[in-house]
């Protein structure tokens, strides 16, 4: 059921015989809406807006200052009957345009409001700016003159031609960029790195600066004042901010877009002018500038800017692409309304919305904002916290109280003094009730799934060379690297003719000595003597050869994985003796080595083994899961890494620093180093593990259910624990 | 003072007046308001009152009892002085006090009792006094009037009608004459240019109504005007006119106000808006009631609408929408044609039929339609409802519709008791109000205590399954205890209850008095009766409405208080427990013996209206007394017989009855919050009175 709309008021009285009039500076533009008709009502001196529906602007516009206000809402009844505004919405739009300075009244101001109003407004700014401080606004001065100085330069291009132009530039830099992209790829991390930061803040300020002046410019281009430059502390980083409001007055939607867009557009085009110059010139320090300048025209505004769930640019866009306007502020109403509806059962609201798309959108984008907010609060919190913590710890409490205390405050008010719960405010209470023991319980006391991860490398504690014994070349090979042998199987089999020729010899040799053994033992017992001799010295020498013939298939000396060195390389290749072929790593003696960060694996001291278990992933084949067996601390408060794929460089997620004297890196922080078995290979040595020494392994220990707050608790304590001392 | 100085002093404190527009605070702020205004007033506790009060009581006794004629005029024109220059402090405050007292003493012969004092100058200090009955609040008042009026300039004493304010006023003239200040009361028929000459006085006593009317009269005719420059321009031009409009505003300014029997004044009247209104000069609206009513009667509850009680509002089911497009089809008078008009008018007339009831919400006088205030059971002659309820409601009666009337000015009173920035008050309940005198006048309530012990007994309630037997049960408790000699007041909470018990006494021949709004010409000779045993037909019965719980004592004579004082029989419950108490307070005053007992039944509205599902629950479960005959007993009932719940019941259905109460003054606390808070909204952003 939809809310009742009674035509009459009882203040009536006090706006009947007014006869207020726009102020004449006011413009007003129409605009539409989902194909509904609109109009903007716009005080271009004080930045005020007011957006009317066509009977409400039809009622506006009949206030001339010479009919009364009773005249015009009679006129505007007749015309239009039941959509014509009730005397209490008349009432609302004119004491809202009066406040807002858009309408004129006959006579002298009462001081006293307009002072109240003022101090009012005021009071609202700054308890935003508080509740914001994560986005906190410094207004600085007026850009116009600025603009207008460089807008007609930029005129000749800011048309649908320089648009074309623009999307081939893009695709010129891009199609210039793709044979470079692994150079690019290598250079993110330099741009991360902390000795590149200064370079990369100056880079950032003036690339920010260029994109204010997209939007700035693009809002002069179509007619609209752009009245404040600024400086917004992001998370405590200054990005400038220039208010281009007056595109809401633009009529067409494009033009709104384009405003909001012109920032981004203004920064991709220089990321392509900077495309090129780092493609042109030498390494240096102008390479590097050009490099930054790409990273954060291109980069850090798609991320940032073009986010429509943060009331950036992107969402501007999205606002006016959808032709919903205030799609946030209705978005979350329209959340409130769902709620009211279907969790409080209240009568007479309406949503928000005026079709059904609408309400689709409204509720998806509600949904999808809260819940980025959320993130964003912790993400943020996280990240400051480790990085300041004093200003981090402020930080978090300000906004938890902006953004979930006041609320939660608010919502409580509500609850109390609700005037729409008065029939049953009780089962309104009780269902909050339950919703929020509902949550406790979720979060406080039912135990969920505990799971800390850890990145390791695989290690094994047996690896031996497989050597060619014999000096021969490489005929076939059996095994490659990877692959598993049983001990005595054979890995390479290599010829050799000489070999083969000398034991062709010795046959021969034999051959003759046994006929002349035999010749002699008939006539010569003395030579037959000597010859028998000879025979078994060649018989012996026959031996040596046909065993060195044999070693010609090298074998594993052990079971195990043919690593290091691939035979087949070798195929061909003539090998002395005593040459590596490979390495054979015994399988059943594969471990794992961990480094974990000290301050957050206090558990692996608190928890017994059998407490908990241990699951094994290769990085290069994250389906298969192997089991962790033993687990064994080494060493506690190491700094070496044990393996360099740990590395953020390497792929890995722990942080390092370059030490001064040193060469190499170390941890930034304490780690144990962790040795862990698998437990699968353990017991079936026969089976085979893809994963190889130096290959990284993703782990994820499983500690026992507990509930998520304490899960929480602990780890923001360990948090904490970990900062105070610095 | 020369009539033209203090026209323009008028208008300057008058406009001083009108711009203070007291916002109320909201959020943090009202917390915060609310916590400063404790901190502020923690001072002034009873402790601190009483020492106050008692060494006054020595410096009267020791100093001011035996002064000459002269030298008490003297001393009272020194301390005067003090307070008019604002410096006052609580020594000057003590002989003040002590003063005053003496020349109450030696004018009226009263000498106030020490609670009398401390209540004095609790509201001296600005609070919202509690005083039970027969307590003497009018002593009190009059003590700390002239000390209000010398620091504030003007006090506006506020009654509760004009016969008490005339009497008020004349009665303590002679006494504040002598503390120096000018006394005057507003009375209904006065001429505005002798009203001028009133309100320059010191003292003005009058009701609400009367004074507020000459504000907002005031403020009509001060226009749109804000600063005294204008006004100073505006006076100029109009002093050559004739009449009033030439004297500039009446009242010169809010300054001090004295509210008597505040609970009433301020929370239950507080948010009635008085309304300066003209009658619509646009075309008869007449006709269009009633056929609104005529297509009304035509809906069936239930299946076409359904009425919400609580809230007197009617929600149309779709079966009702779909029969109103064929019943305005069949109105030629294009006005049906706009459906949201109609709806509403049909809508309304609903309301008129099920939500008000004759004698209960109003009554037929002489073909007119006459409000009953719910609260006192008064008349309210020249009150209407707005939006055209009213018409919708002499629709339904089939009296003369009266033209729609179109607001001049509109103020709550509550906004114009903010306005002041002094205000003080007495009544004997004000307990039960505090936190809403707390959050919306920001004053603090205090309870003075009794003189002597109150010994009133209260007898325990008695429940009854239906009307009947209650009515029933009354009667023979009546019967009881007039034949035990005592007189019996009983009270009724519409004027039809009370005519219908009368006819009922009548029955059973008891002579009885009847006081309701018809009858409201006798009330004092009355209720001085209501107290007596010597009548032709022994102990006096009264029945009355609520309106006997306020104004004039009911002093029961001495063989009345032999035979156990007067007897309170409350035939029901009343909506705000203010009222019930005010009603019981009649019995046992100064200390009196007296008894009080309530009597209700489960058709009774409280509970209907308020906790129909525990209401529902006693009906199917409760037993009756009388144990195993209690089947026996239910089928006497049908007939008429007695239908009391038993002990146990009682008390579980006392507790239903109490939770029914404070259900109903929450709900009608937030209704007053609601206007309060449009009036609130309305002045801050709409420009004009």
């Amino acid at each position: 059921m939809s809310a009742e709309r009674p035509t009459f008021s009882p203040f009536w009285h006090r706006v009947r015989a007014m006869k207020p009039r726009l102020r004449p500076h006011v413009q007003s533009t129409r605009q539409f809406y989902r194909g509904q008709r609109w109009h903007v009502v716009h005080d271009p001196s004080s930045n005020q807006y007011y957006r009317l529906n066509p009977v409400a602007y039809e009622f506006v516009a009949l206030l001339d200052g010479k009919r009364t206000v009773e005249e015009c809402w009679t006129l505007v009844l007749q015309n239009h009957g039941d959509s014509a505004p009730t005397q209490h919405e008349a009432i609302t739009l004119i004491s809202q345009m009066y406040s807002s300075n858009l309408l004129a009244v006959d006579d002298s101001p009462e001081v006293d409001q307009l002072l109240r109003r003022g101090t009012e407004r005021r009071s609202k700014m700054i308890k935003q700016q508080a509740i914001g401080l994560m986005y906190f606004k410094l207004r600085l001065f007026n850009p116009n003159h600025i603009l207008e100085w460089i807008e007609p330069i930029m005129r000749p291009v800011l048309n649908r031609w320089g648009l074309i132009a623009w999307i081939g530039l893009i695709v010129a830099a891009l199609i210039a960029l793709i044979p470079h992209w692994s150079e690019l790829k290598n250079g993110v991390d330099d741009t991360i790195a902390s000795a590149n930061w200064g370079w990369l803040a100056v880079v950032f300020v003036v690339t920010k600066l260029w994109h204010e002046t997209g939007h700035g410019v693009l809002c002069k281009r179509f007619g609209g004042n752009v009245p404040e430059f600024g400086v917004m502390m992001l998370v405590l980083f200054p990005s400038p901010f220039v208010d281009a409001s007056a595109c809401w007055a633009f009529q067409s939607k494009w033009q709104r877009m384009a405003v909001g867009a012109g920032g981004m557009l203004f920064e991709l085009a220089l990321a392509a002018v900077a495309a090129f110059v780092w493609l042109s010139v030498p390494d240096g320090l102008l390479k590097q500038i050009a490099y930054n300048a790409m990273f954060t025209c291109s980069v850090s505004t798609i991320l940032f800017n073009a986010n429509p769930l943060m009331r950036f640019d992107g969402y501007y866009i999205l606002s006016d692409l959808l032709e919903m306007p205030n799609l946030m502020q209705r978005s979350t109403q329209m959340l409130k309304y769902w709620a009211h509806k279907f969790i409080y059962r209240l009568k007479d609201i309406n949503p928000p919305a005026t079709d059904r798309d609408e309400l689709a959108i409204l509720t998806v984008f509600g949904i999808a904002s809260t819940a980025y907010r959320v993130f964003l609060f912790f993400s943020i919190t996280l990240y400051v916290l480790g990085k300041m913590f004093a200003i981090g710890l402020f930080l978090a409490v300000w906004s938890a109280a902006a953004w979930f205390i006041l609320p939660t405050g608010t919502f409580i008010h509500w609850l109390a003094t609700s005037p729409k719960l008065a029939d049953h405010r009780w089962r309104a209470v009780g269902v909050s009730m339950a919703l929020i023991v509902a949550a406790v319980l979720l979060i406080g006391v039912i135990p969920m799934p505990d799971r800390r991860r850890g990145e390791g490398v695989i290690d094994s504690s047996t690896k031996s060379g497989v050597f060619s014994s014999v000096d021969a070349f490489v005929k076939e090979v059996h095994k490659r690297p990877g692959e598993f042998v049983a001990k005595g199987e054979p890995i390479v089999t290599m010829e050799s003719s000489q070999l083969e020729a000398q034991i062709r010899l010795i046959d021969g040799y034999l051959a003759e000595a046994t006929a002349v053994e035999r010749e002699a033992t008939a006539g010569n017992p003395a030579a037959a003597q000597v010859a028998r001799q000879r025979v078994a010295t060649l018989q012996e020498q026959k031996r040596f050869f046909l065993e060195k013939q044999d070693k010609l298939v090298v074998r594993a000396p052990h079971s195990g994985v043919i690593t290091g060195a691939d035979p087949q390389s070798q195929l061909g290749a003539f090998l002395k003796e005593g040459k590596p072929i490979c390495d054979l790593i015994d399988v059943s003696k594969l471990r794992v080595t961990a480094l974990m960060d000290q301050t957050e694996a206090l558990w692996l001291y608190e928890q017994p083994r059998e407490a908990y278990d241990v699951e094994m992933r290769l990085v290069s084949n994250v389906g298969e899961v192997v089991e962790g067996g033993a687990v064994r601390v080494i060493e506690a408060g190491t700094r070496r890494l044990a393996h360099n794929s740990l590395t953020f460089a390497g792929g890995g997620s722990i942080e390092v620093e370059r030490l001064e004297q040193q060469s190499g890196v170390m941890a930034k922080r304490p780690q144990f180093q962790v040795e862990i078995d698998p437990k699968r290979i353990a017991e079936n040595a026969q089976e085979v593990w893809a994963g190889l020494p130096g290959e990284r392994v993703r782990l994820r220990f499983a500690l026992p259910p507990r509930p998520l707050l304490a899960q929480w608790v602990d780890r923001l304590q360990k948090l904490v624990q970990g900062r105070v001392n610095l | 003072m020369s009539q033209a100085v203090s026209k323009y002093h008028a208008l300057y404190e008058s406009l001083l007046s009108r711009r203070s527009k007291p916002v109320l605070p909201t959020g943090l702020d009202r917390v915060y308001g609310r916590l400063a205004m404790k901190l502020r007033n923690s001072k002034i506790s009873l402790d601190y009152l009483r020492a106050e009060a008692e060494a006054s009581d020595r410096i009267h006794s020791t100093e001011i009892r035996e002064l000459s004629e002269q030298s008490l005029a003297d001393q009272i024109a020194t301390v005067r002085a003090a307070f008019v220059r604002g410096r006052q402090d609580e020594t000057a405050l003590r002989r003040a006090l002590a003063l005053v007292r003496e020349v109450a003493r030696r004018e009226t012969g009263e000498d106030p009792y020490i609670v009398q004092q401390m209540g004095a100058l609790a509201l001296f200090h600005g609070r919202i006094i509690e005083m039970l009955t027969g307590e003497g609040k009018t002593l009190t008042g009059s003590l700390a009037a002239p000390l209000i009026a010398w620091q504030r300039r003007y006090l506006h004493v506020f009654t509760v009608n004009d016969y008490l304010a005339k009497r008020d006023a004349e009665s303590r003239a002679r006494m504040f004459k002598r503390c120096m200040c000018e006394t005057g009361s507003i009375q209904q028929e006065q001429e505005p240019a002798e009203r001028f000459g009133i309100y320059a006085r010191h003292i003005v006593y009058g009701t609400p109504k009367q004074i507020t009317a000459d504000y907002l009269r005031d403020q009509i005719r001060l226009g749109r005007m804000t600063t005294a420059w204008a006004g100073r321009h505006m006076m100029a031009q109009m002093s050559h006119m004739p009449g009033e409009s030439g004297m500039g505003p009446m009242i010169p300014g809010l300054k001090a106000c004295m509210v008597d029997e505040a609970d009433a004044v301020l929370i239950d009247e507080g948010v009635v808006p008085l309304i300066i209104a003209r009658p619509r000069r646009e075309d008869d609206m007449s006709k269009v009631y009633v056929k609104a009513a005529a297509i009304a009667i035509k809906l069936d509850e239930g299946p076409d609408f359904e009425v919400e009680h609580v809230k007197r509002r009617v929600e149309l089911k779709r079966r009702g929408l779909e029969r109103l497009d064929t019943l305005f089809e069949q109105v030629p008078d294009p006005l049906w044609k706009a459906r949201r008009r109609a709806e509403e008018l049909v809508r309304q007339a609903l309301v008129a039929q099920h939500c008000y009831i004759r004698g209960k919400q109003y009554e037929v006088v002489e073909g007119r339609i006459v409000i009953v205030d719910e609260y006192t059971g008064r008349f309210l002659p020249d009150r209407s409802w707005e939006h055209g309820l009213h018409q919708a409601v002499e629709a339904k009666e089939g009296a003369q519709v009266t033209a729609d009337r179109e607001t001049l000015a509109r103020l709550s009173f509550q906004r114009f008791y903010r306005t002041y920035p002094f205000m003080c008050g007495m009544t004997g309940t004000a307990a039960d109000a505090t936190k809403e005198m707390e959050a919306v006048y920001a004053r603090p309530v205090t309870r003075i205590p009794t003189h002597r012990p109150v010994i009133r007994a209260q007898w325990p309630m008695r429940v009854f399954r239906t009307a009947k037997g209650k009515w029933d049960a009354i009667i023979a408790s009546i019967e009881e205890i007039h034949a035990a000699g005592r007189p019996v007041l009983v009270g009724t909470r519409s004027v039809a209850a009370s005519e219908f018990l009368s006819a009922k006494l009548k029955e059973r021949n008891l002579e009885h008095f009847l006081l309701n709004a018809h009858h409201d010409k006798d009330e004092a000779t009355l209720i001085a009766q209501a107290g007596r045993t010597d009548l032709a037909t022994g102990a006096a019965i009264t029945v009355a409405t609520n309106m006997a719980g306020r104004g004039t004592d009911i002093k029961p004579d001495e063989e009345a208080i032999k035979a156990g004082g007067l007897h309170v029989l409350l035939t029901e419950m009343h909506g705000a427990k203010r009222v019930d108490r005010q009603f019981i307070g009649r019995a046992g005053r100064q200390g009196d013996p007296g008894s009080a007992q309530i009597f209700v039944s489960l058709e009774d509205e409280l509970v209907v209206r308020h906790a129909p599902r525990l209401r529902a629950w006693l009906e199917q479960f409760s037993k009756l007394k009388g144990g195993d005959h209690a089947a026996l007993e239910r089928a006497v009932t049908r007939s008429g017989g007695w239908d009391e719940l038993d002990d146990t019941w009682s008390s579980r259905a006392e507790r239903i009855f109490k939770l029914a109460q404070s259900r109903s003054e929450a709900h009608d606390r937030r209704s007053r919050e609601s206007v309060l808070r449009q009036d609130d909204w309305v002045d801050k952003y709409m420009p004009g009175m």
